[in-house]
């Protein structure tokens, strides 16, 4: 394992190479270009609150504020694995002819939406501001999460990435999929607001854990619930891990079947 | 008895290839074929083994299918064998198809740096032989243009500057060579003996036999997925040449 991160650390400037090209091409031909990193976020925050504050009423305070700092945990999420999922099969030709550690194609992807996220706080942070969220020093707890999510984000792209060579389908099942996770975790409602008997479940789902603590230290101006984001450290470092591995096995016959 | 220094081993490896009449690729056909998946088996290698000591160049002969690029590929790990090992030692740098790793709207010059990034070098080491390779690719202003407009000549011209100027400790070349100018054919092998000079290893799959004859000392005939003959490149090219005429093989 130590071989292959120092390998892809050797690929560096590839791998920036490729983090660019992709934060480049996301809204190439648009004609608002890169607005739309800003935009994107701002429209679905729209369609959103909308339906949650005018038609389905949320009692929670500052109800746009608090959807929108897990709908950019989610996206964060969504985005990187539905891009990442068919990325090995899209870079055909480059699996084809040259040798590189492959790891890096859907690495890139995650590490572009990363930085996706971190242009999108400029739109976040004022957003908060001007719903009467002030900053707190809690908010400084945000790079922790952040990387443990891109950590899992990470696990699980390797993991889709490479079976989705072997098995086309994944990519076009996985869209459903995030569909429904995205409604079992709370993004348009609060963890609080779970049947009792239900909560367990719920917090389960790990990227439940990396929503919650976003709005915790944002929102809700706590320190981390320091066992919730235990758990949540250990599954994304035991999910890098077994995406890794099962990479690393498929790996090897991705020249020939893409 | 001093440690022979070897830049590729490879051992025992066999290489199978599925072919696939219609491949059962989605799960409703993986789950109603599964296990019983209509394909053959090609044999594309068959328990080949190789040395190659540091600072020889090999040539790999043979006829079409006979396994010569599925080998090489195997070296550069795009391929993994199914059985044996390979080990290959230093930084290898391959040049198996025209125009792999380069973006058709990039310019010559971005092009550059994409491949080189591509074979894992930095900015920094790039930067240091853009020159270099600008002038022996002989593409003028032309470096400037994207490349969708490149002829394959000049596509060759560039993919083989970059390929052997970024200094490799092992170069890998799967029949490129062919469609340059006399010109620059004749100055690429003036390259390639230079690096055996600087005790680089070169393996080159070709049919042209008198490039091989010069640049290479030792010849590996490669024939239905084994290797048929190895040794002196004049006696197995003599060979190679003469079963031919008496047809024996075909």
């Amino acid at each position: 394992m130590f071989s292959r991160i120092r390998e892809v650390y050797d690929y560096r400037t590839m791998f920036w190479g490729l983090v660019t090209s992709d934060l480049r091409t996301r809204y190439k031909g648009s004609v608002l270009g890169f607005l739309w990193t800003f935009l994107n976020p701002l429209l679905m925050l729209l369609v959103y609150s909308a339906v949650f504050s005018l038609i389905m009423r949320s009692n929670i305070p500052h109800y746009a504020a608090f959807l929108f700092i897990g709908l950019l945990a989610w996206n964060l999420f969504s985005t990187s694995l539905s891009s990442a999922s068919g990325v090995i099969v899209r870079q055909a030709s480059l699996v084809k002819k040259i040798y590189f550690p492959r790891e890096i194609l859907p690495l890139a992807i995650v590490a572009s939406s990363v930085i996706n996220y971190i242009f999108s706080l400029a739109i976040l942070i004022p957003f908060l501001i001007l719903s009467g969220i002030y900053p707190s020093w809690s908010w400084c707890l945000l790079p922790l999460v952040l990387l443990f999510e891109a950590i899992a984000t990470a696990g699980f792209a390797l993991l889709f990435s490479s079976i989705n060579v072997y098995l086309r389908d994944v990519e076009h099942v996985l869209n459903i999929f995030l569909m429904a996770w995205f409604y079992v975790t709370p993004v348009v409602y609060s963890l609080s607001m779970i049947p009792h008997k239900y909560a367990e479940f719920f917090k389960l789902n790990p990227i439940t854990d990396f929503v919650v603590s976003f709005q915790g230290i944002l929102y809700y101006h706590q320190p981390l619930r320091w066992k919730l984001f235990a758990y949540a450290v250990l599954f994304s470092l035991i999910i890098l891990g077994i995406g890794w591995m099962i990479f690393n096995k498929l790996n090897r016959r991705f020249a020939e079947e893409v | 008895m001093a440690q022979v220094d070897y830049a590729i081993r490879v051992k025992n490896v066999t290489k199978k290839f599925k072919i696939y009449g219609e491949r059962n690729q989605t799960l409703k056909e993986k789950l109603l074929y599964a296990g019983r998946a209509k394909h053959k088996e090609f044999i594309a290698l068959d328990n080949v083994s190789l040395d190659i000591e540091r600072g020889t160049t090999i040539g790999l002969i043979g006829v079409n299918g006979s396994g010569k690029s599925t080998l090489l590929k195997i070296i550069s790990r795009i391929l993994y064998p199914d059985t044996g090992t390979v080990e290959v030692n230093g930084r290898v740098s391959s040049l198996l198809e025209l125009g792999a790793g380069f973006h058709p709207e990039f310019t010559g010059l971005e092009n550059i740096f994409l491949n080189g990034s591509l074979m894992g070098l930095s900015k920094k080491e790039l930067s240091k032989r853009v020159d270099e390779i600008i002038e022996f690719s002989e593409l003028g202003d032309f470096i400037y243009e994207p490349i969708r407009g490149y002829s394959s000549g000049m596509y060759m011209r560039l993919a083989f500057s970059i390929a052997t100027l970024i200094e490799p400790d092992i170069l890998l070349l799967d029949e490129v060579l062919a469609v340059g100018d006399a010109a620059f054919q004749a100055k690429c092998m003036r390259k390639m003996e230079e690096l055996k000079n600087k005790n680089r290893t070169i393996v080159l799959v070709s049919h042209d036999s008198n490039a091989v004859r010069r640049i290479c000392d030792e010849v590996v005939w490669l024939h239905c997925s084994k290797i048929f003959e190895i040794g002196n490149k004049d006696i197995v090219i003599d060979k190679y040449n003469e079963s031919f005429m008496e047809k024996q093989l075909i």
